[in-house]
């Protein structure tokens, strides 16, 4: 009969007391452990949504550095109905009424060149001063070719043709006493053809960056398509389906979240596609000139005006101020992914002291109760020589391992619930920091790395155990020391 | 008197005669005193207290409340230190070893029985009674052999492995007596033994000791308030305000004189009744 075997046996004696200690032990050991895990799990997210977001902070650095190299060049046509067509049917294009509306005049026939297109939207801006800017006019691609060769400070030219694809709507319109019957473009995708050639796609801000699902569209891809997350709504197509746009099969590479709302509707292919499909072969409805520095991008324009006076040329100014918002969000966002990793940490300690105070209390009254509980059996066995070390070590014993029962508890415990534990426990473990710029979230767990979830190491397990046989220790130190100092007189007492 | 103080772990060398050469002192009292302090005063509980047991005697102490049995008990089982005087125990000045040396003279020198029984309640019988034997280098199959072997002298033979709530208290007693002689102490210090018994249970522990007594040599030091089972020892010790004020013998001394204590007729050592007036030797309600 050892001491070990005794220690076993008072602890069974007691069932329902160690019971209670295995469990209140064993959490409290599982949120010992499974905090650190949490905080480990915690400092990779953040790591990783630090090195996103400082990245992205260059990125949208870069973008605007191109941006202000950007003009847009397109034909204005100055008399395109917005949005309606004549009561009486009239082809679109000659429409009086500019109602405003979203989508802009149908053309009513198709698309076939030298027709307006409705939707045309101009260098990616619809709403700003809408009813002014007119629709775009067909361009004949081959006109162009001189901007890049001919105009000093010039570094690409990007092509595009845009579409609009909708059904006519026809409502009832009353103008001041007589009312029409108007039909308008009720818009249920935009079509974006640009050239997807290496020198483009790899160095300008030609493709949405936003990619929530799949892949971006790569240089010389064709016949495959990006799309708006409404786009894949719309179409009920996820990435790797295929979908028909005018009558042409496409692949979905990727799906995109839109920067602006005004986008929302637009999907994106090659510009050959785009031509195809549309019967525009030849033919763009703007150009995006790129300037060689933002120093150059006031001559380049004017050169551009000479050269083509038929073209409205604009700067991209608005954008410039659109990025550069979104640039200091994402700072913001930095800064408070930093915080709450501090944060995180210091939470982490303040409780994890709190619980190694609340087990070694736990293990401290316990066993100070047994001691009290069992004054006469220590005084019996003092009396029938048992020395005060052997008495004591016999105490620790039983502390000790309970601790280390109920760290076995804990472990199991923590295998199980550790990233449950730590996400409730510790600030922002599992999602990441917030910000939003331009009023869109831009930061979360799904665009800037991983959730954070908190896993057990070999070495979290062993430091459970070593923390069990701590605190077990810790905790019976004083019940052992007051179980030596009883008197052997005790055993005397009457009960 | 040779002094022996005890350095090492070691247990204590045990003679190979049981608890000393019969007939020679194993215990005494020299001069001793022990005075307890209450708040300022001081209440003196033995007061210049000598005593002498030979080895193989069967003494009762007795004695009202207060008359200080209990700080007497405390002293000779080295439980308590006396104030002044000299504890001799086996030829050990105990009053004289620092209070981490005691716990040895307790394990190897004394076999405590107590009133309550104090068994470990969940230890089996034959675990209680090997308990005192741990840390005194015997092997574990020895410490069961020691153990089976007393638990048969007690008359528990067959209840080795049951545990002290399935045990009566008579017999829990006599667990406490094996576990008591595990050692081979040189005294059994038994405080009110019979006090939590029925009287039948309690003239079977009575006859128990006086049955070691009389063929082991086992000096017993019983404290008691029982004038029956004090009656039935070979010497009883009238103690009041600490001092011993009266000694008579008891009718275990007829036991062993071979004298009927009625008609004063020969009997042997394990007669219950005298054969010639077929009177008890034993003071008893029923039983002898």
């Amino acid at each position: 009969m050892g001491i070990v075997s005794r220690a076993f046996r008072n602890i069974a004696r007691r069932k329902m007391r160690a019971l209670l200690v295995i469990v209140a032990l064993g959490f409290a050991l599982s949120i010992m452990i499974s905090i650190p895990a949490g905080v480990l799990a915690n400092e990779k997210t953040a790591n990783t949504v630090a090195s996103n977001l400082s990245n992205l902070i260059n990125q949208t650095g870069a973008t605007i550095n191109q941006t202000l190299t950007q003009i847009t060049c397109s034909i204005p046509s100055s008399n395109a109905g917005f949005g309606f067509t004549l009561p009486s049917g009239t082809s679109g294009g000659t429409g009086t009424y500019r109602s405003g509306g979203y989508g802009g005049g149908s053309g009513g026939s198709g698309f076939t060149p030298g027709q307006q297109f409705g939707g045309g939207t101009v260098g990616g801006y619809f709403g700003g001063g809408a009813f002014n800017g007119g629709q775009a006019t067909p361009m004949n691609e081959s006109l162009y070719g001189d901007i890049n060769t001919s105009i000093a400070g010039v570094a690409a030219v990007e092509p595009i043709l845009e579409a609009s694809e909708g059904n006519n709507v026809t409502r009832t319109v009353d103008y001041g006493g007589y009312t029409h019957a108007v039909t308008s473009l009720n818009v249920t995708y935009e079509i974006e053809g640009i050239p997807l050639t290496v020198s483009l796609v790899d160095n300008y801000p030609i493709l949405p960056t936003n990619i929530t699902a799949g892949s971006n569209l790569q240089a010389g891809d064709s016949g495959d398509v990006l799309l708006s997350e409404s786009n894949s709504a719309y179409f009920g197509a996820g990435v790797g389906d295929s979908v028909t746009i005018l009558g042409q099969s496409f692949t979905v590479v990727g799906i995109y979240n839109p920067a602006s709302v005004l986008d929302a509707q637009t999907l994106y292919m090659n510009l050959s596609d785009a031509q195809a499909i549309t019967n525009n072969t030849g033919y763009i409805t703007s150009l995006t000139v790129f300037a060689q520095n933002s120093g150059d991008v006031s001559s380049v324009a004017t050169a551009i005006s000479t050269l083509h006076p038929e073209l409205t040329v604009s700067t991209a100014q608005d954008k410039e101020s659109q990025l550069s918002t979104e640039e200091s969000g994402y700072t913001t966002a930095l800064a408070s992914a930093d915080a709450s990793d501090s944060q995180t940490n210091s939470t982490a300690i303040e409780e994890i002291v709190v619980v190694i105070l609340a087990t070694s209390l736990i293990v401290l009254f316990v066993m100070l109760y047994t001691v009290k509980e069992r004054t006469k059996e220590i005084g019996t066995l003092k009396a029938i020589g048992f020395s005060n070390s052997t008495v004591m070590s016999q105490f620790m014993l039983e502390g000790i391992l309970l601790s280390i029962i109920a760290g076995v508890v804990g472990i199991a415990i923590g295998m199980i619930a550790a990233p449950t534990i730590a996400s409730s426990l510790l600030p922002s473990v599992g999602a990441a920091p917030r910000a939003t710029a331009g009023g869109a979230v831009i930061l979360g767990t799904t665009r800037f790395g991983a959730l954070a979830v908190a896993t057990l190491t070999p070495e979290l397990v062993l430091l459970g155990f070593g923390l069990a046989i701590l605190l077990g220790t810790l905790g019976s130190l004083y019940p052992a020391w007051r179980a030596a100092k009883i008197r052997p007189a005790e055993a005397m007492r009457y009960e | 008197m040779s002094k022996t103080v005890l350095q090492s772990d070691k247990p204590v060398p045990q003679p190979l005669q049981p608890a000393s050469q019969a007939g020679k002192p194993v215990l005494q009292l020299e001069n001793l005193s022990k005075t307890y302090t209450l708040g300022k005063r001081e209440v003196p509980a033995l007061a210049n207290l000598n005593l002498t047991v030979n080895a193989g005697e069967f003494v009762a102490i007795m004695g009202p409340s207060g008359s200080g049995k209990t700080t007497l008990l405390n002293v000779i089982g080295c439980i308590d230190k006396p104030t002044k005087g000299k504890v001799l125990l086996d030829g050990i000045d105990a009053s004289a070893l620092p209070e981490n040396q005691l716990y040895k003279i307790r394990r190897d020198k004394m076999g405590f029985v107590f009133q309550t029984f104090n068994l470990l309640p969940y230890l089996n019988a034959r675990e209680n009674v090997e308990l005192p034997m741990e840390g005194r280098g015997k092997s574990k199959a020895e410490q069961t052999q020691r153990a089976k072997e007393l638990l048969a002298m007690v008359g528990l033979s067959g209840r080795e492995e049951h545990r002290p709530q399935r045990l009566s208290a008579g017999e829990q007693q006599r667990v406490a007596i094996a576990r008591a002689l595990a050692n081979n102490p040189a005294i059994i210090l038994a405080d009110e033994p019979t006090g939590n018994l029925d009287s039948q249970n309690k003239q079977g522990i009575i006859k128990l000791l006086g049955n070691l007594n009389l063929n082991q040599g086992t000096t017993i030091i019983m404290v008691t308030h029982d004038s029956q089972a004090a009656r039935n020892t070979e010497r009883m010790l009238l103690l009041k305000d600490g001092k011993i004020v009266k000694e008579m013998q008891g009718l275990h001394a007829n036991k062993k004189g071979q004298t009927c204590p009625h008609c004063g007729s020969r009997i042997q050592a394990t007669d219950d009744k005298c054969p010639a007036c077929k009177k008890p030797i034993y003071a008893s309600d029923e039983l002898f």
